[in-house]
């Protein structure tokens, strides 16, 4: 039986806008299983990369815990804590250089064989490896991105928002890579995503945020198709902006 | 040229009256910043001539350094005002300046290149001040600018394990050099394109050539000094305010 790698504890981030306050991520409580396949999905503005941001530690919550390995994240130096946790931006940056010095930004002591290994797995064109980003489509920048993440060989993958800047023919080949690594590798992976329809082509569990809670989960047909909730069925029928 | 007393200093409006008939000739709106202007300079530079009469016959070590302090204050205040939007700029301008120059009055002391005297120390810390000044205002605009404008860079890094140290390194470096290229210009171009102040001050009241020329390299090794150090307590200062102990960037200002 799996066991949670991730699990947060009444969450809670509030943040100033223009001097007021406003609750991004509200009272969130989920266990992330090992080697398991989420989907957070939901409407703009819902909280989801505000979540995945959390989960980074590239933000504090202003209250409530998260936990890696059931021991609170605090714990951990977060340097290392994000190198188990990678975290994949919604619109991917690549440094100056070539793309293998992208790849070793993230480990330098990468072998040469380590950088096939990797660039195979993305399905990256062998011979675009020594050249810079400028050469590069949306698709393969966020290849040599997710390449680039599994170098540090984490845990848990969050992406957030893996396919919004590209076209569907980028988009499709994206969600089958992110199905492979789930497929092949025991890592767990949490994908962002506002939209229903790709949220039902990759799979697995789907936790619906709303205003910054959740409001339901389970399987993604049936979040998607068959919600529960009024407000699962309020974005069920692209009621919710 | 005579030693010039107030009749040649009022003889010389003529060159304001001058340019005023210029610009107003051509239709070029400045005649009130020309009046302005001419009139502040004449106000402001008599006052600190009584002023500095005053500090050299009392020749005190405490005004000496009252009066850089007070130097320093006006300068951090007027460095700080041009970075907008930003939080505790005057703190980082003023220790940034008071460090810089201090260390280098301290070290031409230390090194016997001048002695304590108001007549040393007030013209040569108003010259430090005054480059640091500068030097401090570039380094912490591009600085700020560069961490706002390079949010997904920076995070980018963070997220794949870098400290904050590394994730800002480029932007440190270029801020610093940002900060100190007006005195490497100046450096290297001295002599050739233009004769410095101090120098042609020197040479016009009558000293040897020379012994103003070495007086000029003195001063601009002294401003490279001050420069650097400026901005590297500068870009050290600021840089942390955009992370927090977790290495979290925040743009919160």
């Amino acid at each position: 039986m799996s066991r949670p790698i991730l699990e947060s504890i009444n969450l809670t981030r509030t943040v100033s806008i223009d001097n007021k306050p406003r609750t991004i991520v509200d009272n969130f409580s989920f266990q992330f299983q090992q080697g398991g396949s989420y989907l957070i999905i939901g409407p703009s503005g819902a909280g989801k990369s505000s979540l995945l941001r959390l989960f980074n530690r590239l933000d504090e919550p202003t209250t409530g815990t998260i936990r890696f390995h059931d021991k609170d994240q605090c714990n951990y130096s977060p340097c290392k804590l994000r190198r188990s946790i990678g975290y994949l931006f919604q619109t991917p940056y690549l440094f100056e250089g070539s793309i293998i010095d992208n790849i070793r930004y993230a480990d330098s002591e990468l072998s040469d064989d380590d950088i096939t290994r990797l660039t195979d797995m993305v399905h990256l064109r062998s011979n675009l490896i020594h050249s810079g980003s400028s050469r590069l489509s949306g698709g393969e920048l966020q290849r040599v991105a997710m390449a680039r993440l599994l170098a540090m060989s984490p845990e848990v993958i969050l992406l957030d928002e893996p396919t919004s800047s590209l076209d569907p023919t980028h988009t499709e080949t994206i969600e089958e890579l992110i199905g492979e690594i789930r497929r092949k590798h025991s890592v767990t992976v949490i994908v962002v995503s506002h939209d229903p329809a790709q949220a039902l082509r990759i799979g697995g569990d789907a936790l619906l945020m709303v205003e910054g809670r959740l409001i339901e989960t389970g399987p993604v047909e049936q979040i998607v198709n068959n919600p529960q909730t009024e407000f699962g069925q309020l974005y069920r029928d692209r009621k919710l902006s | 040229m005579n030693n010039p007393a107030l009749t040649e200093v009022v003889i010389s409006l003529l060159l304001v009256v001058a340019s005023l008939a210029i610009t107003r000739y051509w239709k070029i709106n400045v005649a009130k910043d020309i009046s302005l202007g001419s009139v502040r300079a004449f106000v402001q530079l008599i006052a600190v001539g009584y002023v500095l009469q005053l500090v050299f016959d009392i020749e005190s070590v405490w005004l000496v350094l009252l009066c850089l302090a007070v130097m320093i204050l006006i300068g951090a205040q007027a460095a700080a005002s041009r970075i907008k939007g930003f939080r505790g700029s005057f703190a980082i301008t003023l220790l940034a300046m008071t460090v810089g120059s201090f260390f280098t009055l301290a070290s031409m002391l230390a090194l016997n290149i001048i002695t304590m005297e108001a007549r040393y120390i007030i013209p040569l810390g108003g010259m430090i001040i005054g480059n640091s000044m500068n030097a401090t205002a570039l380094t912490l605009d591009r600085l700020t600018s560069d961490v706002k404008n390079n949010r997904l860079a920076i995070e980018t890094s963070l997220a794949l394990g870098k400290s904050w140290r590394v994730a800002s390194v480029g932007f440190v470096r270029s801020a610093a050099t940002t900060g100190m290229i007006s005195i490497l210009n100046f450096m290297k171009t001295v002599g050739i394109v233009a004769l410095p102040g101090a120098m042609t001050g020197m040479i016009l009241a009558g000293a040897d050539p020379l012994e103003a020329v070495y007086l000029q390299i003195i001063v601009a090794y002294m401003l490279l000094a001050a420069v650097v150090v400026t901005s590297i307590v500068t870009v050290e200062l600021t840089i942390r305010k955009f992370f927090t102990r977790f290495h979290q960037l925040t743009l919160n200002d």
